[in-house]
């Protein structure tokens, strides 16, 4: 500051001593000393335009920023309303950005926290529309072998076991890895060691095992004393030795997951798992070698997958045998995590759609700002057109402008910023709630804040420009006679169309993502879930089948008893969960034998979610392993394998075993709400044929009432029922079903909470243009009065103004709709991207909040007094 | 005829200054008043182009102010050549002379 005064008193103490010397060269040639300093002033021209020239020689532009600063804050600060209102609008469109940015970042950005992560690649068989999918051990060794553009690779999976550790069981998430995946990746140990090749064989003695971080801090309290403890695996009835923890920025390879402890893949698996190519179960890292790019890689997989698929085809029966030698595969990149099961392909779209969104809601927030500033640049008008009269260059003035709309930006970024991070804690607790294996960080990084701070100046530029160009091209002669334009009029106008257009397609948007949740929760589910509470059973891996049917029946038994109970059942999966078991069945006489969906469950199965019957019975106490084998078929297969003709008494083959038919349910949904229904056949819990399941799901119908009152009683009968029995995750079924539907209803509020936002900023875009133009009428409108124009007449007048702008916003608006909303047509149900009532309604709403905003204006015209009107101004 | 002169001046009045200035520490009226009377009034050095001059060529370090009392006895900027201005008056002189030379002997050859 001072050295800017300093500058400023030199230069014109300069200029003053050139003047005051012509002065006296004239005087003492003998002119009059008036005379002499009119003539001096002459010969000297504008004293400041020589300043200003002289400050340009200088580069000035950090001085003049921080002069527009502080003449930016003084005005700013003069008008608190605009400062506000303009803020917040900014806050919220770079807030929602910058939100939907972080979770975009997290589930597919952020790279894996181990040495040079971009080298990293995932080697994976294929779907038939390109998503990952697990391959096979034998698979994995092949390609350890003989690919060379990979230089060392690693497999993994995931499990869930039981473990014994100083005499209490608990369960872990574990990470099965082969003995090469840290050095793959290339992490450092946070104390003792990592896995290693020597690790990951199978030999006598007490294999070694890994623990995160994380479990080293809760169940360790990060003690050294946690390296050299032993704990004994259940299910495989093994001594393992934790020999080291992982970094703490290390959440296993996989997104979204958090493994507590880490064990060698080859001890977990059992012979037939190592050799059958069928059994895809893992989950493959590699590292490129030097040199090598991930299209050399791929290349060479597909000539390897060719010859690794001959090699196995062989086993594969005859019939299947085509569509098998069609399986795909590819290297993938792996710098940001393994990807399988479609975690991040399940939240991508939905992220992407998100990200669109409130991109729209960005730009509304930026075309209203921009109407903000373009109302104050008229009002200022008088004043820019003195300045550019008195020689304030353009460029100068078009600076100036931009300053106030970069430190609104900036205001609204810092807001932005802290309203993000509130909104995407939010967000992720809606996507990882009841999912207690998901871990997603909210955590913003480096990318986050470079892309908040390149949105924030992209909306500075944006908003600011426009306006500050149009003021500064104003023509100085009207300006300076304060008769106002109609360009400023028709580029006020564009803005609020183009409010409408935005806002048209975010309702739009938003009315789709409804309907589809809508029409989910209508849609025929063949069951009901009110009044139902389910939670899974785990029963101790120490137990014989024989045990644990036992305590199963016995808990059965008891739940039933309970007092406001109606009934209880049990199984293997849970409809509607997002799981589903496939079994080949094969109908009595008809030869082949087809894929179709298949569940086992226990008696009163039907009447506890209130499906009925068609034919036939329900399981019941007799269907017991040792009994005849029995199974239910649903509607669907009945219509598909016997037609008109009764299934009752009819034979179906499946893993070898023939069961009996018994029953015919009424269709049921399966996998999801989505899907069609499937072929289902159910057999007796008791009757499932090979490795029992050490896991079932529970489901007990209460009287009435909230179910999960029960809760508490429920939990205490598991416990005197069996202590090998654990309960996990008790949720009342509709809550587990509204939880199948996160991602639509993420969706619908986050699409609902959107489209309000943008009606209420169109509607204050409308009604602050309709207020400019009524007060600008005021004379036209009492002359029209004078006239004999009636009240209404006048109302119509202003309001089929507004009518020309809703039609064009609504056109413009729904045919950018309806080349977006194609985007979405994978995440609708029951409705298509172009439905045309979805496009009506849209208008509707749209129209009906705009004619409200522009009412007031209206009113406000019809109540003109002609006698002031005509005499106002 | 005024336009015509400043035209002619418009590459040469950085040099021209430079060497104004290299006579000895000068302030700017000085400046515009030696080049007045050297060139015998044909060249008048307008304030709108001099002082962004002085500052420019400040601004490149060929020239640095000084403060001193001028001969009114008012407190005035002087500008005194830096080593690097010398240099740089020396090669625009050189250039100079290079330069009218050639001009004139088109002149005379076409003559």
């Amino acid at each position: 500051m001072w050295f800017r005064k300093t500058v400023e008193a030199c230069l014109d103490t300069e200029l003053r001593y050139h003047f005051e010397r012509l002065v006296r060269e004239s005087i003492a040639s003998g002119m009059e000393p008036g005379e002499a300093r009119r003539r001096a002033r002459l010969e000297f021209g504008g004293v400041e335009q020589i300043k200003e020239d002289c400050r340009d020689v200088h580069g000035r532009w950090l001085e003049d920023f921080g002069k527009d600063l502080r003449y930016t804050a003084r005005t700013l600060r003069r008008s608190p309303g605009f400062l506000t209102v303009s803020v917040l609008s900014l806050a919220f469109g770079i807030g929602a950005n910058t939100a939907i940015f972080t979770l975009i970042n997290a589930v597919m950005l952020q790279s894996l926290p181990v040495k040079s992560p971009e080298r990293l690649v995932q080697i994976t068989r294929l779907t038939p529309d390109g998503k990952p999918l697990s391959v096979s051990y034998p698979l994995f060794q092949y390609l350890r072998e003989n690919m060379k553009s990979v230089s060392a690779t690693a497999a993994q999976m995931e499990s869930n076991p039981a473990i014994v550790m100083d005499g209490a069981e608990e369960l872990v998430n574990a990470e099965l890895v082969s003995g090469d995946h840290y050095s793959v990746l290339g992490i450092e140990p946070a104390a003792g060691r990592l896995l290693e090749p020597a690790d990951d064989v199978i030999a006598p003695g007490s294999p070694a095992a890994v623990i995160s971080y994380r479990y080293w801090q809760r169940r360790f309290g990060l003690s050294p004393a946690a390296l050299g403890k032993t704990f004994n695996l259940q299910i495989r009835n093994r001594v393992f030795t934790i020999v080291g923890v992982t970094p703490p920025q290390y959440h296993g390879a996989r997104v979204g997951r958090d493994p507590d402890i880490t064990l060698p893949v080859s001890m977990m698996l059992n012979d037939t798992q190592r050799r059958e190519p069928a059994f895809n179960a893992l989950s493959m890292l590699g590292r490129l070698v030097p040199g090598a790019g991930i299209e050399q890689a791929n290349a060479e997989m597909q000539v390897l997958w060719q010859a690794f698929l001959q090699r196995v085809a062989a086993a594969v029966p005859e019939k299947d045998r085509p569509r098998f030698l069609q399986q795909r595969a590819a290297v993938l990149t792996g710098a940001n995590g393994l990807d399988l099961m479609g975690f991040r392909g399940n939240y991508a779209a939905a992220l992407l759609v998100l990200m669109g969104i409130v991109a729209l809601v960005l730009l509304l927030a930026c075309a209203n700002l921009s109407s903000l500033l373009l109302a104050r640049a008229a009002s200022r008008q008088r004043e820019i057109s003195v300045r550019l009269a008195i020689g304030a260059g353009r460029g100068r003035l078009l600076r100036q402008f931009l300053t106030e709309s970069f430190a609104l930006a900036a205001l609204g970024g810092c807001a932005g910023l802290l309203l993000a991070r509130w909104f995407s804690s939010a967000l992720v607790s809606m996507i990882v709630s009841g999912d207690d294996t998901l871990v997603l960080s909210a955590d913003p990084d480096w990318r986050v804040l470079a892309f908040t701070g390149a949105i924030s100046l992209a909306a500075c530029i944006l908003a600011g420009l426009a306006p500050g160009l149009h003021a500064v091209r104003a023509n100085l002669n009207p300006g300076l006679k304060q008769t106002r334009t109609g360009c400023h009029r028709r580029l006020g106008r564009a803005l609020v169309i183009a409010q409408m257009s935005i806002s048209m397609v975010l309702v739009v948007g938003a009315a789709l993502f409804g309907v589809t949740l809508a029409k989910l929760y209508s849609v025929d589910r063949g069951l009901t879930t009110d009044g139902v509470l389910t939670f899974r059973l785990r029963t101790s891996e120490r137990y014989a089948p024989a045990r644990r049917w036992a305590s199963l029946e016995t808990l059965l038994h008891r739940l039933s008893a309970l007092p406001g109970v109606a009934s209880a059942s049990a199984a293997d999966t849970l409809p509607i969960s997002g799981l589903r078991w496939d079994s080949r069945v094969q109908v009595e006489g008809s030869g082949e034998s087809e894929v179709s969906a298949f569940n086992a469950i226990a008696p009163r199965y039907f009447e506890t979610l209130h499906t009925p019957l068609l034919s036939g019975r329900e399981f019941g106490e007799r269907d017991t392993n040792a009994g005849p084998k029995v199974a239910i078929v649903n509607e669907t297969f009945a219509r598909y394998s016997f037609g008109a003709r009764s299934p009752l008494g009819r034979r179906v083959t499946s893993s070898n075993v023939t069961y009996e038919i018994v029953g015919v349910a009424r269709d049921a949904k399966y996998q999801n709400l989505r899907q069609e229904v499937l072929r289902t056949m159910y057999i007796p819990l008791m009757q499932i044929e090979g490795p029992q399941p050490s896991n079932c799901n529970f489901l007990v119908r209460v009287t009435a009432g909230d179910p999960m009152r029960l809760a508490p009683v429920i939990e205490k009968l598991v416990r005197e029922t069996d202590a090998g029995l654990w309960l996990r995750s008790m949720h009342a079924y509709s809550a587990l079903l509204d939880r199948s539907l996160k991602t639509e209803r993420i969706m619908a509020t986050l699409g609902a909470f959107f489209g309000l936002l943008a009606l209420i900023v169109a509607c204050l875009g409308v009604f602050g243009v309709m207020a400019f133009q009524v007060s600008r009428r005021i004379n036209e409108i009492g002359l029209r009065m004078a006239l004999g124009a009636s009240r209404g007449g006048i109302i119509a007048l202003v309001l089929r103004e507004v009518a020309v702008l809703l039609l064009a916003g609504c056109l413009i608006g729904g045919a950018a709709a309806l080349t977006l909303t194609g985007l979405t047509r994978k995440m609708l149900f029951g409705v298509t991207p172009t439905e045309p009532g979805v496009f009506a309604l849209a208008a509707v709403i749209l129209g009906v909040a705009v004619f409200a905003a522009a009412w007031l204006p209206a009113r406000r015209a019809s109540r003109v007094d002609p006698m002031v009107a005509l005499r106002h101004e | 005829m005024d336009a015509q002169k400043s035209d002619l001046l418009q590459g040469t009045l950085d040099m021209l200054i430079l060497k104004i200035v290299a006579l000895g520490p000068i302030h700017g009226y000085g400046i515009a008043q030696r080049i007045r009377q050297i060139s015998k009034e044909v060249l008048r050095v307008q304030q709108g182009s001099l002082y962004p001059a002085l500052h420019r060529l400040e601004k490149r370090r060929w020239l640095k102010a000084e403060w001193g009392e001028a001969e009114t006895g008012r407190e005035a900027k002087f500008y005194v050549v830096t080593r690097e201005g010398r240099k740089q008056l020396e090669a625009e002189e050189a250039n100079w002379d290079r330069l009218s030379e050639a001009v004139a002997m088109i002149l005379r050859t076409a003559e």
